[in-house]
């Protein structure tokens, strides 16, 4: 078992640490496939407005990859379907039916051969867990990956500890991890962040332990030491509960939209895990989670790089409640003092703040006039928006260089395409 | 250490801390000759002020007040008895030419102070810069750790130079004195080599940049004693190679994907 330990990448986490134990299943009225997560996806609808769906049935497919299925997390009613700019989907709102009956069917699912599993994968809504490295994006159906990464390791200690979420889930992730292995002729690592294994490291699967800061979290840490994709190839990441929800739609044929999030941030009440689902209603969960006469922002993500949402993301495992940001009048008065410059200066701090093995000057310049080739060169291809916001906020210059690297990255995958 | 991280994310904290670490210099610099510094220094803010302005109003930007910083250098490397007219010549072409044409602080590649002392070393020989003294060195001591603990100077940068100095006087069977060394050199290495928009911006291209830097200070001096002006063209010098330095260090860096699957 391999162990890295990472020494660059540090940001304290201002998130109190939750208990980690699973607590209460939070049932959600609302749920969503939000578009933030999947940008520029045009949906072909399987379903109208106020249809009723079961659990697991396809809601949407991709309209420039019809075989890639979006399947609806609960059993209930389409109630709301928005669009955003130039058809891309922006959410895919679905009440939750309260007298929900399981009907599915129970049968383990053939996994004999790699089509039937990627068909599977494909139809039965599984297949968007996935992202490509480069790019952060979902796969293209007949892509073949060189490696398959599993992020189980602990992205912050205000996340939940995957070792806690997995308990007794433990047989379905091992299977989840002997199909990936499927999907790909090289290895697939799990990367975790305690020693005790969570499946048995096999002919082609590998389990490597990340510890150190904050960056030993981040998918984008694991695919740089062990197979940097700069010198070219395609990898995979996947979270652990997707990796576990894999496993249990083989098992069982089950469609499991269950997902562990953690509850943290200023504003929490008692800092916990939960049980719910995926894309649930930022609010339904939290109802009764932060003090009654308080009104906090809900960030769904980690404190450093989460987002204002009013539905769980569908690559996050945290919640963060935050105050409410500086008024805007008390805001634009402190912008205007700090804003006379956006100048780089290059301090040391910035040498430090990321774990992939890139220059972090040259690498921000290049980003910051849009240069794609320069970026490419000092490798951007090993890093999405999550790892720069570090970057973003160390930097005198004010930018936020997660978007800067998303239109590097656009660019990019023109040229590639 | 929030508030250390948040101050220094702005570039108006970025002045403020280095304005900060120049006030104990400024001090000593005003004990050896309180007469005239104060005359130098109003000059030189002034100057450095009016140009600031000048361009922000030009370009229609909120105006900075990072030329404070650089009047603060200028004064304490100027000899007390500089004719005014000649600070405020030098310093102004320093500014313009080292900083604002470029887009202001953090857009070159060249310090303003070190820009606008060469030009008053070339323009007028007669005139000599003051030698870094004991209580200078001192004083410049409290500014570097501040500057050290922002992430505004880097060791690498220090060390590389002092490595420089001693190897190159070493080679040249020279008598090393650190002490004597260590005191010239302080305040200049701190503000004019260290400065981080005038640096190198990798790790490894800043162990370069140092050892250039004090190399050259040693070849610029000619001999044992080290001189100002040694230093300040040594900085200028070493300035303007740094890009080149950095470029080098990207080559190299990006060769490390051509193999990683060999």
């Amino acid at each position: 078992m391999g162990h890295h330990k990472i020494r660059h990448g540090h940001w304290p986490s201002c998130s109190p640490a939750p208990v980690q134990a699973v607590g209460d299943t939070k049932v959600v009225s609302k749920v969503a496939v939000v578009g933030a997560d999947f940008p520029q996806l045009r949906p072909t609808l399987k379903v109208s407005l106020q249809d009723q769906v079961a659990a697991g049935q396809v809601l949407f497919t991709d309209r420039k990859h019809p075989q890639i299925a979006h399947v609806s997390p609960v059993a209930g009613t389409v109630v709301d379907i928005e669009y955003g700019p130039r058809r891309t989907l922006s959410a895919f709102v679905i009440e939750r039916d309260p007298n929900e009956v399981l009907v599915h069917e129970t049968a383990p699912i053939d996994d004999n051969t790699e089509a039937s599993i990627r068909r599977t994968l494909l139809d039965r809504g599984m297949w968007p867990a996935f992202r490509t490295r480069p790019f952060g994006r979902t796969p293209t159906p007949e892509s073949k990956p060189v490696a398959i990464f599993v992020t189980a390791t602990q992205k912050t200690a205000s996340a939940p500890d995957p070792h806690v979420v997995l308990e007794g889930r433990l047989p379905a992730f091992d299977k989840g991890v002997a199909v990936l292995t499927e999907l790909t002729e090289g290895t697939v690592h799990v990367c975790q962040s305690k020693e005790e294994p969570l499946c048995q490291a096999a002919d082609r699967v590998n389990v490597v332990v990340f510890s150190g800061t904050a960056a030993a979290g981040l998918p984008s840490t694991h695919v740089d030491r062990l197979y940097p994709v700069q010198s070219g190839g395609q990898v995979w990441t996947i979270g652990y509960q997707d990796v576990a929800a894999i496993g249990h739609l083989f098992q069982t044929g089950q469609y499991s939209a269950d997902r562990v999030v953690s509850i943290t941030g200023a504003m929490a009440k008692a800092p916990k895990l939960v049980r719910t689902t995926l894309g649930a209603s930022l609010s339904d969960v939290l109802a009764g989670e932060f003090a009654p006469n308080a009104r906090p922002v809900f960030l769904s993500g980690d404190a450093l790089t989460g987002v204002e949402a009013s539905f769980l993301g569908r690559f996050h495992d945290q919640i963060t409640l935050n105050e409410r940001p500086a008024a805007p009048a008390e805001r634009a008065r402190r912008t205007r003092f700090n804003s006379i410059s956006r100048a780089l200066i290059p301090k040391t701090a910035l040498e430090r703040a990321l774990a992939p093995r890139i220059l972090p000057v040259p690498f921000m310049r290049a980003l910051s006039v849009g240069d794609s080739e320069a970026a490419r060169r000092l490798g951007c291809l090993a890093l999405v928006e999550e790892d720069l916001a570090v970057l973003s906020r160390l930097c005198t210059s004010g930018a936020d260089y997660g978007v800067l690297l998303r239109h590097v990255l656009d660019d990019l995958m023109e040229d590639a395409a | 250490m929030r508030s250390a991280v948040y101050l220094t994310s702005s570039v108006s904290g970025v002045t403020v801390a280095q304005v900060m670490a120049l006030v104990p210099t400024s001090i000593v610099a005003a004990l050896v000759d309180p007469v005239r510094y104060p005359a130098l220094l109003v000059a030189a803010l002034l100057t450095a002020v009016f140009w600031d302005a000048i361009f922000a109003y030009l370009r229609k930007r909120n105006a900075g007040f990072h030329g404070i910083t650089t009047a603060l250098i200028v004064t304490v490397l100027v000899p007390a008895d500089l004719a005014l007219w000649q600070l405020v010549l030098t310093l102004s072409l320093g500014v313009i030419l080292g900083e604002l044409i470029f887009g202001g602080r953090g857009f070159g590649f060249l310090g303003p102070a070190v820009v606008a002392v060469s030009l008053l070393v070339f323009s007028f020989p007669e005139v000599q810069l003051a030698n870094g003294s004991q209580a200078l060195a001192l004083a410049t001591l409290p500014g570097a750790l501040l500057l050290f603990f922002f992430g505004l100077v880097s060791w690498r940068v220090i060390l590389g130079t002092f490595v420089g100095v001693f190897a190159l006087a070493a080679l040249s069977g020279e008598s090393v004195d650190v002490v004597a060394i260590t005191t010239i050199l302080a305040f200049s290495l701190i503000f004019l080599i260290c400065d981080p928009t005038a640096a190198a911006v990798t790790n490894p291209g800043r162990w370069l940049h140092g050892l250039l830097a004090g190399g050259l200070i040693v070849l610029f001096s000619g001999g044992s004693d080290m001189t100002t002006e040694a230093i300040v063209f040594a900085a200028l010098t070493a300035s303007i190679f740094a890009p080149l330095i950095d470029h080098l260090i990207i080559l190299l860096h990006a060769r490390r994907w051509r193999n990683a699957h060999a």
